[in-house]
C-alpha cells in the first residue's frame, strides 16, 4: 500500500527578511490511510506550519511533500487550485467559532467545497448536505442555522462537515477538540475515529494535549523546535519514550489515578538534558518501529 | 442591501431614510414643481418670503423657492457622482491590495498617500484649469480627492478578515480570489463600507455646495444649492433670511446621511448581528 | 463515607456559631453558602452552591464553560462581570459575610487575604513597566518598603517562583516572557501581599503541558511552604486530580457530585461525573497507563 502522505526533509522559513527564520528543520511524516497520526509538539515547536506546509499554505524552502505520490510543493496559482478542487487534504481549525463564516448558514458552509468543485445542480447540493449532516450526526433542522446560533461541538461538527464533504482522503485536525468541553470531545474524538473507520480517512492529529490524543492515535510524531524527535506507534512512544523531550512530556501529562504525584525531581532532570541538546538544528531522531 | 433594511427598523434610521426620500423625491421632480423659471430676472429683488415668491427672491428678483427646486438634481446628483467615482478608485485597490503581492500593495499605499496629500481646494481649481471649469470635471476631481478614505477604511476592514480561518477554508477548496472575496469578505466589509459611503456622501455634498459657492464647477446661471448660498449671502444686510433656505436644505440632508450611517454601524456587523439574534429571541451562542 | 453532594448538612449551621462549637468545628477559612448568581437577563445561572474551603487544603472546582464555576470564582472575589450579582446565599471568609462589604474593605480584603490568577496571564501586566517593578510595587503599597528592600524581595520571591536568574527577569518587560514564566510572575504578585486564599481559575489552560506540570508543582509547593490554602478551578480533572484534596463538580450551575478527590475519582456517583473519568480512560494517557498495568 503506497502512503497517503510522505513529507521528506521538510525545511520552512517563515517572517520577511531579516527576521525570517528557519521554523522546520528538515522533518519527515508518513501518513497511511485509515491512519491516525498525532503530531504532538508544545507552543512553537512548529507543528502547525508542518500543516500549513503540507496544505500548501506554507512554501517549504526544500523537501517534499507527497499527497497520494503527488509533489504538491511545486504546484502555484492555477495548478494548485485545481489539486485543491480535488479535495485530497482538507484542514480542521482548533476553535469552530472563528473557523466558521458568521454570515453563512450551516448549508452554505457544508456545500462550499462542493460549490467551488462546480456542475452540481441545486438539487444535488441539497443532497449532498443532508449526507453530510448525517455523517457528522448534524440535526437536519440546523441546516437553515449561523454559526452563532450553535453550540461549540454543533459548529465543530460543521467544520469536520465541510471539510468530509469534499471526501478527501487526509484530514488535518489542528488542535479538534481543545476548544472544546470536556463532554463534546468525547463525541468529536468518537466522530473521528468512527470516520476513519468508515472512510478509510487519513488523519494528522495535531495538539499540545497528550491526554486527548492517547486513545485516539494509531502512531505519535514528537516535534521540538523544528525537528522531529521521536515517532512510533502510540503505545511505543508514551510508555517507553526514548527521547528526554519525549520523556518530559509523558512525565508532564498529569494523570487521574497515578497515586504518587508527578516526581519533580525526574522531570528537572530530564528538563536540564533537554536544555543541554541545544535542538536548533537537526537532531537524529528517535524513530521507533512498528 | 440588508444593512440598510435593518438599519430601517431603528427610529433614528427611519427619519433619516424618511428625509433623504423627500429629498430625492425632490432631485427628480423639483425642477418640473418649480412655480417660475430659475433663471428668469424680474424687477422685484430681494424680496421676503410672500404669498407669490414663497422662499422670497435673490438680487436679480429670481424666484429662490424655483431656484432651490431646480438645483436640486445637480446638488444631489454631482454629490452621488463624487462618491461614486470615489467607491471605484478606492475599493477595489483596497481590497486588492490585501491579496495581489506586497509589490502592489505598496504601489497603492503610496498612491493612496499621495493623494491624501494634495491640497483639496489646489487640487480642485488646478483641474478646473487643466479640464475645463464643469460639472464632470470637478466631480472627478472630488472623487479622486475621496478615495483614499475609501482605499483605507476598505483595506482595514478586508484586513481584518483576510486571514481568517474561512478563508484558509476556502482557499483550501480551491476557490479562486474572486469567489473568496465574494462568498467571504465582501459581507465583512459591507457594512463599514455602507456607513463610509453615507458619511462621504454628506461630505460630498457639503463638497459640491462649497466648491459652487467658490464658483468651481457649476458655471452661473445654473442654480445649485451652494450657488444659491454663495449669492444670498454677498446680500445678507439687505436679505438676512436668505441663507436659511439653501443651508437648510443641505443641513437637513447631510444630518440624515449622517443618522442613517449611524444607525447602519449599530445594526450591522458583529454588534448588529447580536442584536439581530436577541431581537428574533433565539439562543445566541456563546464561546 | 461521606456522600458530599450535601456535606454543608454534616457540619454545623453557622447560625449556632458559638464559641464552643466552633472549637469542635472550626470555622472553614472559606465558606459558600447557596449562592445564587443571576445575570443581566435575570436569568439564574448559579443555583444555590455551597461548599466549604477549610485552612490549609486545597479545593478544586471542575466543570465546563458555562457550568457556574468562574461566576462562583468571581463572587467570592467580588469581581462579577456588569449586570451579573449575587442574588442570594452568603460567602463566608474566616467567618465573616463578605458579601455585604462595603467597596473599600472588599478592595482590602482581595489584596491582602484573597488573591487570585488567571488564564491569561498577559492581559493582567501592564505591558510597558518591568514585570520586576510592578512586584516590587506590591511590597511598596502593602509592605510599605523603601524602593530598594522592595526590589530585594521581589528578586527573592521570583527566585522562590523557580524563574532563573530572577534579577534579570526582574527587568524584564512582560513581552519579553513566556507564558509559563509570566503566570509565575503572576502568581509571584498574588502572593506577594501574603494572602490566605489563593484562587487558580484555569491559571494553567494556557500553558504548554510540560510548563503546566512546573506550574501546578509550584501552586501544591506554595501551599507546603507558605501555609496557602488554595481553590483551583479547572475544566480539566486531571489538573484538579494533582492538586486538589478535594472536589466540586459543577454542571448547570449546580454542584452535581463533591468528595475527596481520589474518592470521587475511583468512584464517581454522578453519571456527568463518570463521563468525564470515562473520557480519560479512553482517550487520555490513562488509557496507555492501564494497558501497560494489564500486561
Amino acid at each position: 500500500m503506497t502512503a497517503l502522505l510522505e513529507v521528506s526533509g521538510l525545511r520552512v522559513e517563515l517572517g520577511h527578511g531579516r527576521g525570517r527564520t528557519e521554523v522546520l528543520h528538515g522533518v519527515d511524516l508518513t501518513v497511511e490511510p485509515g491512519q491516525i497520526v498525532g503530531l504532538i509538539g508544545e507552543t512553537g515547536s512548529g507543528k502547525t506550519t508542518l500543516a500549513r506546509a503540507v496544505l500548501g499554505l506554507a512554501p517549504p524552502n526544500s523537501g517534499t511533500v507527497l499527497i497520494e505520490e503527488q509533489n504538491t510543493t511545486k504546484l502555484r496559482g492555477r495548478a494548485l487550485r485545481a489539486f485543491r478542487r480535488s479535495g485530497a487534504a482538507q484542514y480542521v481549525f482548533q476553535d469552530p467559532l472563528r473557523s466558521l463564516d458568521p454570515d453563512r448558514t450551516v448549508f452554505d458552509t457544508l456545500v462550499e467545497g462542493l460549490v467551488v468543485q462546480g456542475g452540481r445542480s441545486r438539487d444535488e447540493l441539497r443532497d449532498a448536505a443532508d449526507r453530510v449532516a448525517r455523517l457528522v450526526s448534524l440535526p437536519a433542522e440546523l441546516l437553515s442555522k449561523h454559526p452563532g446560533e450553535l453550540s461549540g461541538g454543533q459548529r465543530q461538527r460543521v467544520a469536520i462537515g465541510r471539510a468530509m464533504a469534499v471526501e478527501p482522503k487526509l484530514l488535518i485536525c489542528d488542535e479538534p477538540v481543545s476548544a472544546l468541553d470536556a463532554s463534546t470531545r468525547i463525541t468529536i474524538l468518537e466522530l473521528l475515529l468512527e470516520l476513519r473507520r468508515e472512510r478509510g480517512l487519513g488523519v494528522i492529529m495535531i495538539t499540545h494535549d497528550l491526554g486527548s490524543l492517547a486513545g485516539v492515535a494509531d502512531r505519535v510524531t514528537v516535534l521540538y523546535r523544528g525537528n522531529v524527535v521521536e515517532s512510533g506507534s502510540t503505545q511505543e512512544v508514551l510508555l517507553a519514550p526514548q527521547h528526554p523531550y519525549t520523556r518530559l512530556l509523558v512525565e508532564s501529562v498529569p494523570s487521574l489515578f497515578d497515586d504518587e504525584p508527578l516526581d519533580s525531581n525526574r522531570r528537572g532532570e530530564l528538563r536540564d538534558a533537554v536544555r543541554a541538546l541545544e535542538l536548533d538544528e537537526p537532531v537524529a531522531s528517535v524513530a521507533g518501529t512498528r | 442591501m440588508k444593512q440598510v433594511a435593518s438599519a430601517l427598523h431603528t427610529r433614528a434610521g427611519l427619519i433619516a431614510a424618511i428625509v433623504l426620500a423627500l429629498v430625492l423625491v425632490l432631485a427628480v421632480i423639483g425642477p418640473y414643481i418649480a412655480p417660475f423659471d430659475p433663471l428668469k430676472n424680474s424687477g422685484a429683488i430681494l424680496q421676503a418670503p410672500n404669498a407669490t415668491h414663497w422662499f422670497g427672491t435673490d438680487y436679480l428678483g429670481r424666484d429662490v423657492l424655483s431656484r432651490v427646486l431646480a438645483g436640486a438634481p445637480l446638488s444631489v446628483y454631482t454629490a452621488f457622482e463624487a462618491v461614486g467615482i470615489g467607491l471605484v478608485i478606492g475599493v477595489i485597490p483596497g481590497i486588492t491590495s490585501v491579496y495581489l503581492g506586497r509589490t502592489y500593495e505598496w504601489i497603492t499605499l503610496r498612491v493612496m498617500d499621495g493623494l491624501i496629500a494634495l491640497p483639496f481646494l489646489i487640487f480642485a481649481i488646478a483641474v478646473a484649469a487643466l479640464l475645463g471649469n464643469a460639472v464632470q470635471q470637478a466631480m472627478i476631481a472630488v472623487g479622486i480627492l475621496i478615495a483614499p478614505a475609501f482605499y483605507r477604511i476598505t483595506r482595514a476592514a478586508v484586513l481584518s478578515h483576510a486571514n481568517s480561518q474561512y478563508v484558509t477554508a476556502s482557499q483550501l477548496f480551491g476557490a479562486s480570489l474572486f469567489r473568496v472575496i465574494r462568498t467571504h469578505v465582501w459581507s465583512k466589509i459591507l457594512p463599514t463600507l455602507v456607513v463610509a459611503t453615507a458619511n462621504a456622501t454628506a461630505a460630498g455634498l457639503l463638497i459640491v455646495s462649497s466648491l459652487t459657492f467658490l464658483g468651481i464647477g457649476v458655471v452661473p446661471p445654473d442654480p445649485t444649492w451652494g450657488g444659491i448660498l454663495a449669492s444670498d449671502l454677498s446680500y445678507l444686510s439687505q436679505a438676512p433670511y436668505g441663507p436659511i433656505f439653501p443651508s437648510l436644505l443641505i443641513m437637513a440632508t447631510v444630518g440624515s446621511l449622517n443618522l442613517l450611517a449611524d444607525a447602519i454601524k449599530d445594526t450591522s456587523g458583529d454588534h448588529g448581528r447580536v442584536r439581530l439574534l436577541k431581537r428574533r429571541g433565539r439562543r445566541v451562542g456563546t464561546a | 463515607m461521606s456522600v458530599l453532594l450535601d456535606h454543608t448538612a454534616e457540619r454545623v449551621p453557622l447560625s449556632s456559631s458559638e464559641p464552643q462549637e466552633k472549637d469542635v468545628h472550626p470555622t472553614p477559612l472559606l465558606r459558600v453558602k447557596e449562592l445564587r448568581v443571576t445575570v443581566a437577563t435575570s436569568a439564574e445561572v448559579v443555583h444555590g452552591i455551597s461548599f466549604d474551603v477549610p485552612k490549609g487544603t486545597a479545593v478544586g472546582l471542575v466543570g465546563e464553560s458555562g457550568s457556574g464555576k468562574t461566576l462562583t470564582c468571581r463572587s467570592i472575589l467580588g469581581l462579577l462581570p456588569a449586570g451579573a450579582e449575587i442574588s442570594g446565599g452568603d460567602i463566608e471568609f474566616a467567618g465573616d459575610s463578605i458579601t455585604t462589604l462595603t467597596r473599600r474593605d472588599a478592595v482590602r480584603l482581595r489584596g491582602t487575604r484573597i488573591a487570585a490568577v488567571f488564564q491569561d496571564p498577559a492581559s493582567y501586566l501592564n505591558p510597558s513597566i518591568t514585570v520586576g517593578a510592578q512586584l516590587a510595587e506590591v511590597f511598596r503599597v502593602r509592605g510599605r518598603l523603601p524602593r530598594k528592600a522592595a526590589r530585594d524581595e521581589a528578586v527573592e520571591l521570583l527566585h522562590a517562583m523557580g524563574l532563573h536568574r530572577p534579577a534579570h527577569v526582574y527587568t524584564q518587560y512582560p513581552f519579553e516572557l513566556s507564558g509559563g514564566m509570566l503566570q509565575r510572575v503572576l502568581i509571584a504578585i498574588a502572593i506577594a501581599g501574603e494572602p490566605e486564599l489563593l484562587i487558580a481559575d484555569e491559571a494553567t489552560t494556557a500553558l504548554d503541558v510540560t510548563v503546566q506540570a512546573e506550574v501546578l508543582e509550584l501552586l501544591s509547593q506554595l501551599r507546603r511552604d507558605r501555609d496557602l490554602t488554595l481553590v483551583v478551578v479547572s475544566h480539566d480533572l486531571a489538573v484538579i486530580a494533582q492538586v486538589s484534596d478535594e472536589v466540586h463538580v459543577f454542571r448547570d450551575g449546580h454542584i452535581v457530585e463533591s468528595g475527596p478527590t481520589r474518592q470521587v475519582l475511583r468512584t464517581p456517583r454522578h453519571p456527568y461525573t463518570r463521563s468525564l473519568v470515562d473520557s480519560h480512560e479512553r482517550f487520555g494517557i490513562d488509557h496507555i497507563r492501564r494497558q501497560r498495568d494489564d500486561r
